[in-house]
């Protein structure tokens, strides 16, 4: 798999597609990564990099943690942590366990029909090279 | 480590630009975000600024917290100028926010118009109200100058209570039609995450 960038330049048009996609992924991939447990905010960001290869500018992340935390989709905690100073923990409410199966059974339906759509684009994209 | 003076810059250029949030809201948000610059910079070794520079300005940062907060807040009020706010946010997004804002415009206008001509009436009476000639309507609302006879007003003083309702009215299905709006473009947003983009 592709190694994806997020463009930091909303206006660098080439990126722009690609970085748009990328960030409305992004809610439900904030999601998914709490799914096991209780994670803080630069865990997340590194979670989604490791499992996913989801590379993410670092300011991302927190507007849309708030706002699903608002949504009722997550809970957060305050947690004395050994570095010295709190940490602000996520996690998933039984609302946003829900929420998160039903975008899961979404997404993978899309994906699944557009990757057929595609298939003869990358097909031919094969043959030519 | 850390040069303090960077942080402390940053941090209260984000508190300034969060604004009009709620004290607690606001102080959180900077509390994680200072938590997030210490934590980054520990775990690369980088000096703040470096982090600092991978969050983004201060005021695109809280420019994606706020556009959560105003989408969120404004669906579920019926104040015309919230609404409107957060539609004009929602149109700078695409053109069906644009749609948005101009169908609030024109429905905030006409019942607007409606009630102002309902208070009117009792002021101006004789330039106010619903003509008729020859059994079909000729003109409505508050005029500077009426149609002349044979031209005659119809409603008198049920003028009054007709518009306010009608005008009324005309503003709640305005509201009601960008608050379905706004909540059908949050959950669109979340699964698709159109809006999340400040635009």
């Amino acid at each position: 798999m592709a190694k994806f960038r997020m463009a930091l330049n909303k206006d660098d048009s080439p990126d722009r597609w690609e970085a748009q996609l990328r960030k409305g992924a992004l809610e439900m991939a904030a999601l998914a990564s709490l799914w096991k447990g209780r994670l803080y905010g630069l865990e997340i960001i590194r979670f989604l990099e490791t499992s996913s290869r989801l590379v993410l500018a670092e300011g991302t992340i927190y507007p849309i943690l708030n706002r699903l935390k608002n949504d009722g989709l997550l809970a957060s905690e305050w947690v004395e942590a050994e570095a010295g100073h709190p940490r602000k923990y996520y996690s998933l409410t039984a609302s946003g366990r829900e929420r998160l199966r039903e975008m899961a059974e979404a997404w993978s339906e899309f994906s699944q029909g557009l990757s057929r759509l595609l298939e003869p684009v990358l097909q031919e994209k094969e043959m030519t090279q | 480590m850390t040069a303090p003076t960077i942080v402390d810059t940053y941090l209260a250029d984000l508190r300034a630009a969060l604004g009009p949030m709620t004290l607690d809201t606001r102080e959180e948000i900077v509390r994680e975000i200072a938590a997030h610059i210490r934590d980054s910079a520990d775990e690369y070794g980088d000096d703040a600024s470096s982090v600092i520079a991978r969050l983004g300005p201060a005021e695109e940062l809280a420019a994606e917290y706020r556009d959560g907060l105003l989408i969120r807040r404004a669906s579920r009020s019926i104040s015309p100028i919230t609404l409107l706010r957060a539609s004009a946010r929602l149109a700078t997004k695409g053109i069906s926010g644009v749609v948005v804002f101009f169908v609030g415009m024109f429905g905030y206008l006409i019942g607007g118009g409606l009630v102002l001509s309902a208070l009117l009436k009792p002021v101006f009476p004789a330039n106010t109200g619903v003509w008729f000639q020859d059994g079909r309507m000729i003109s409505s609302g508050t005029q500077l100058f009426p149609p002349p006879p044979p031209a005659h007003e119809v409603l008198g003083m049920w003028y009054v209570p007709l518009m306010l309702v009608l005008g009324s009215l005309t503003l709640l299905v305005t509201s009601t039609i960008i608050r379905i709006s706004l909540r059908v473009s949050k959950r669109w947003q979340l699964r698709l995450g159109r809006l999340s983009h400040a635009g």
